[in-house]
């Protein structure tokens, strides 16, 4: 079944078919549709769920720790303030193994106050032991949240799926709506190893001494690497099942390719247009776009880029100092490997500004033309400075 | 005892921080350098009651409709609970910590209410003979509340007491002072029946320095004199030898001797005390117009305030501000009263404002009456002159004690505050330190041991060591600032239903009708119970390491000091300050 429906419902509804058994959430402008939705799904039976209002971010997550402790399915969701409010509590709920699932609608952090797009919100909370996935689609939000909760049961780790502020959260697009009982042949009831049971009392999240603490984070990052097969595993299943499938990362045009634009989000759709037009005026151009972003897919990058020249990271974050957030991850990545393309790094589309068709192919014109990367990241669309200032 | 559980491979942890085994074997008491401690203090009511009740631990008990432990309890420190619940003046009250919260607890009001459920039921205060008895005799003057008491304890100490009263009937003031509608005499007679039961013997009609001489009572060995102040003080102005002048005291004991009495139709009234009140609400039921005059302001009045409304109400006429200065008569009756106005000056000894004459301002009422009630004093008699007597008053030591060995004396003949209370207060004391006489006990220190609180009386349950349903005990007081206000809510304190001022007036009914049962528990259920464990689990519930046990037996909670870290949670969430903290003992 199809639906026009905009990305925050998406999220609602992918939580419904993914039988959430507890909600906890403080709503925030852009993601308060996607708890107003919940909250009908719960209140008219369609999601038999318990949905739990709390006073703050950090209550919501404190509320799913205490709910997925017990066993049972758990969601949130979040944008901005609310989810560097939520941080703290991030890392106990990763550190407990809980396996949380969290949509961020991305939006800037304040000050100055902003409620549009850009992905620092999600970005800052990259250490905190949650998976992140980056979604370009409202039909990708939604099979993404399914998917997540089968990822999460399955490395005992937290899920974060990231939809950008208005451009999906309040876009309408077909979606379309997988049947329930596809989606519980899919996804099984969450079973846990170990939950909070009065009839089995035990003590969850205790101290962990020094000799101790070490082995439970190797653990964490054990199951965090592991994660990315179960990741693509879980993606190939869905796609079975439903004809659908994201790959950790999806490369377009990539296999001539001389330079490789580098995006993730929503601002990816727009890519494709740019490089499929550069392309008709002979450009050897492709788009590499990054679904998964924690853990880090290194290898799949680097099998898509080992033949290009150039890599323009086109970043819509800022690491205040550094550069784009991507970038220095793409670095990070490739930097033991002695041949990798030289990596560019565009800063664009902060606080909600529209990343146009023209502005990412300018972005390729002058990464093509620059011999070598600039010392700094370049600013795409500054005012009064062209488009593209270095 | 469990065993600790030590991986020794990162595989073979679980993935998760999760207790696989119990955790009894780290005693983590071993942390703690700080202990907290359960320690039972002293309410501030027990240390405000001049007779030195347990009144917190009665209120426990009340509240869990324990009616006749909670009364027993009382009974243990006082034989006139019954008494005391009407007319006790209540410092208890004043005392209460949540009068500073909201209201007091109606303390006086539940006293009364366990009294007269005690009346009801016909329960009987519990005669204790003491193990080697002495069996020796005491004599004891007066049957006031304070003979009564030190009679009562005695007995109960296993003595033979005899008491001596001058007049035909027994209790003294609480007899022939306080009226009727303030105090039944059916009441009282039930309480004192109670102590003679003890098998204290009485001699009526029998007045020191007439019927009885000091010589006399030399046989017993050991003496308590309260023979209480039954003597009007003179108004000292002309015409005060007029017929149709008398005193209040002589007016109210007439009348409760059952006297006929003459009743003129406008009375006035001279004085601010209980006397006076207790004077014209007594002429008003019997049918006269009384007129209390009083030289001061009400703010001044020694009366209770609430004894002064109760007159107002029931139409007493109260002039302020007016000094007799002579009684007019006529035909050898009283026809005026000639007085004059006061205006207040700068206060005197006793911190209230004293009355200054306006000169010239002198006026006349016509009466047919006049009472004066402007003070008593004892009618000191048939004693001896090395007893020691100073401004009329027998002086005493701290025990009670006078100057002659076996002679203690206390109540309104004692330098002491002249309330029922403190006159009982003052019996027990004098019967705790008799019994030390008389069984060559040590005294010294025992004060101090005693006391409840820092100025509190002393308790007989503490003297006969029965307190240990209260330990451990400190003498601490626990005050407002101690108590954890977060547990309590605001609760308004139950009112004492009373007679319609229309059925109060033309009878002699008892004018405060007492509490119901549901009442009586509701309102002590309002009490904080101040300094002492009443089992509300906040430890038990707040302890985050389960550190807090039940005593099977007891049903007491226990700290288990293998388990405590010495958080102190449980001291902050104790509701009313019965848990302390101290530093660890190393």
């Amino acid at each position: 079944m199809k639906k026009i429906m905009v990305g925050n419902h998406a999220v609602s509804w992918g939580v419904m078919l993914a039988r959430a058994e507890v909600i906890s959430a403080y709503p925030i402008t852009p993601q308060t549709t996607i708890v107003e939705e919940l909250s009908v799904l719960c209140a008219d039976g369609r999601l038999n769920a318990k949905f739990i209002p709390v006073e703050s971010e950090h209550s919501a997550m404190a509320c799913c720790i205490g709910a997925a402790a017990t066993g049972v399915r758990t969601f949130t969701a979040t944008s901005s303030q609310g989810l560097a409010l939520m941080h703290e509590m991030l890392h106990w709920a990763s550190g407990a193994r809980l396996p949380i699932v969290m949509a961020n609608v991305s939006r800037a952090l304040g000050s100055p106050f902003n409620i549009w797009g850009e992905q620092s919100d999600s970005l800052a909370q990259r250490d905190t032991g949650w998976l992140q996935i980056y979604c370009e689609s409202n039909q990708e939000v939604l099979d993404t949240v399914i998917q997540a909760f089968k990822i999460a049961e399955s490395v005992y780790l937290p899920v974060m799926l990231v939809l950008d502020a208005f451009i999906l959260s309040h876009t309408a697009e077909p979606v379309d709506i997988p049947a329930q009982e596809v989606i519980d042949a899919f996804l099984p009831p969450y079973r846990p190893q170990w939950r909070l049971d009065p009839k089995d009392p035990r003590t969850f999240g205790c101290v962990a001494t020094p000799e101790y603490f070490m082995e439970f984070r190797y653990k964490m990052h054990q199951a965090m690497l592991a994660s990315k097969e179960v990741c693509r595993q879980v993606d190939e299943e869905f796609g079975r099942l439903l004809h659908r499938q994201y790959g950790l990362i999806e490369p377009y045009y990539c296999d001539d390719a001389e330079v490789i634009l580098v995006t993730a989000g929503s601002v990816t759709s727009t890519a494709r247009v740019a490089v499929e037009e550069l392309r008709k005026e002979g450009h050897q151009v492709g788009l590499l776009k990054l679904r998964l972003f924690r853990p880090f897919p290194k290898e799949e990058i680097k099998e898509v880029v080992k033949n290009a020249e150039k890599l323009a990271v086109l970043d819509r974050n800022l690491s205040a100092g550094v550069g784009g957030v991507f970038a220095q991850e793409m670095r990070a990545a490739l930097a033991n490997w002695p041949s990798h393309p030289l990596i560019y790094s565009y800063i664009a589309g902060l606080g909600g500004r529209d990343v146009t068709l023209p502005a990412i192919k300018e972005v390729l014109h002058r990464t093509s033309e620059l011999a070598q990367p600039p010392a700094e990241s370049l600013w795409v669309g500054l005012r009064g400075k062209g488009v593209v200032h270095d | 005892m469990s065993q600790q559980i030590i991986f020794k491979n990162v595989e073979d942890m679980p993935y998760m921080s999760i207790s696989l085994g119990s955790m009894e074997w780290n005693k983590t008491g071993t942390w703690r350098y700080l202990r907290p401690r359960l320690e039972n203090k002293v309410s501030p009511c027990m240390e405000g009651c001049p007779v030195g009740q347990d009144i917190e631990r009665a209120m426990v008990l009340l509240g869990k409709g324990k009616y006749l432990e909670s009364w027993e309890l009382f009974k243990e420190e006082n034989p006139l609970v019954a008494v005391c619940g009407r007319v006790c003046f209540h410092p208890c009250e004043s005392a209460c910590n949540r009068g500073e919260f909201d209201e007091p607890v109606s303390i006086n009001a539940l006293e009364r209410f366990l009294a007269d459920t005690a009346a009801k039921q016909g329960w009987r205060v519990k005669k204790r003979i003491e193990e080697g008895g002495t069996k020796k005799r005491v004599a004891v003057v007066g049957s006031g509340p304070s003979g009564l008491t030190c009679a009562y304890h005695l007995a109960r100490l296993g003595y033979e007491v005899t008491i001596y009263e001058a007049l035909p009937v027994l209790g003294g003031m609480l007899r022939v002072g306080i009226p009727e509608y303030r105090l039944p005499k059916k009441v009282l007679e039930e309480e004192i029946d109670q102590i003679l039961e003890l098998g204290v013997k009485v001699e009526m009609n029998c007045r020191l320095g007439a019927d009885l001489s000091w010589k006399d009572l030399q046989k017993y060995e050991a003496i308590y004199l309260a023979m209480g102040n039954h003597k009007s003080k003179k108004l000292d102005i002309p015409g005060e030898d007029l017929p149709g002048v008398m005193s209040g005291l002589d007016f109210l004991r007439d009348l409760s001797l059952g006297k006929k009495i003459s009743m003129g139709k406008r009375v006035a009234i001279i004085g601010g005390g209980n006397t006076a009140i207790d004077a014209a609400r007594s002429a008003l039921r019997l049918g006269a117009k009384p007129i209390i005059l009083y030289r001061r302001t009400q703010e001044e009045m020694p009366a209770w305030a609430s004894e002064v409304q109760e007159a107002e109400e029931e139409g007493v006429e109260i002039s302020y501000l007016v000094s007799p200065v002579r009684i007019g008569g006529e035909n050898g009756k009283v026809n005026k009263l000639e007085c004059v106005k006061n205006r207040l000056g700068p206060p005197d000894e006793d911190g209230r404002r004293r009355p200054m004459e306006i000169k010239g301002s002198n006026f006349s009422i016509e009466v047919d009456q006049v009472i004066r009630a402007i003070g008593e004093e004892a009618e000191l008699q048939g004693l001896p002159k090395n007893l020691g007597v100073k401004e009329g008053l027998i002086l005493t030591d701290e025990r009670g004690g006078t100057k002659l060995k076996k002679v203690f004396a206390g109540g309104d003949i004692t330098a002491q505050p002249r309330t029922v209370a403190h006159a009982i207060g003052a019996g027990k004391r004098a019967a705790i330190f008799m019994d030390c006489f008389l069984k060559n006990k040590k005294w010294e220190g025992l004060i101090d041991d005693l006391r409840l609180g820092e100025k509190g009386n002393l308790s007989m349950r503490r003297y006969r060591q029965e307190e240990k349903d209260r330990e451990p005990i400190s003498n601490k007081t626990v005050r407002l600032r101690d108590l954890n206000l977060d547990y309590f809510t605001f609760q308004k304190r139950s009112k004492m239903p009373k007679l319609k001022v229309q059925q109060r007036l033309g009878s002699f009914a008892e004018v405060n009708l007492g509490f119901t049962q549901e009442t009586a528990v509701n309102e002590a259920l309002r009490c904080f119970n101040c300094g002492v464990c009443n089992l509300c689990d906040n430890c038990y519930i707040f302890c985050p390491d389960v550190a807090i046990r039940k005593d099977v037996q007891t049903g007491q909670n226990i700290i288990d000091y293998d388990y405590c870290k010495g958080c102190g949670i449980c001291v902050a969430e104790c509701p009313r300050h019965a848990l302390v903290m101290e530093e660890e003992g190393r």
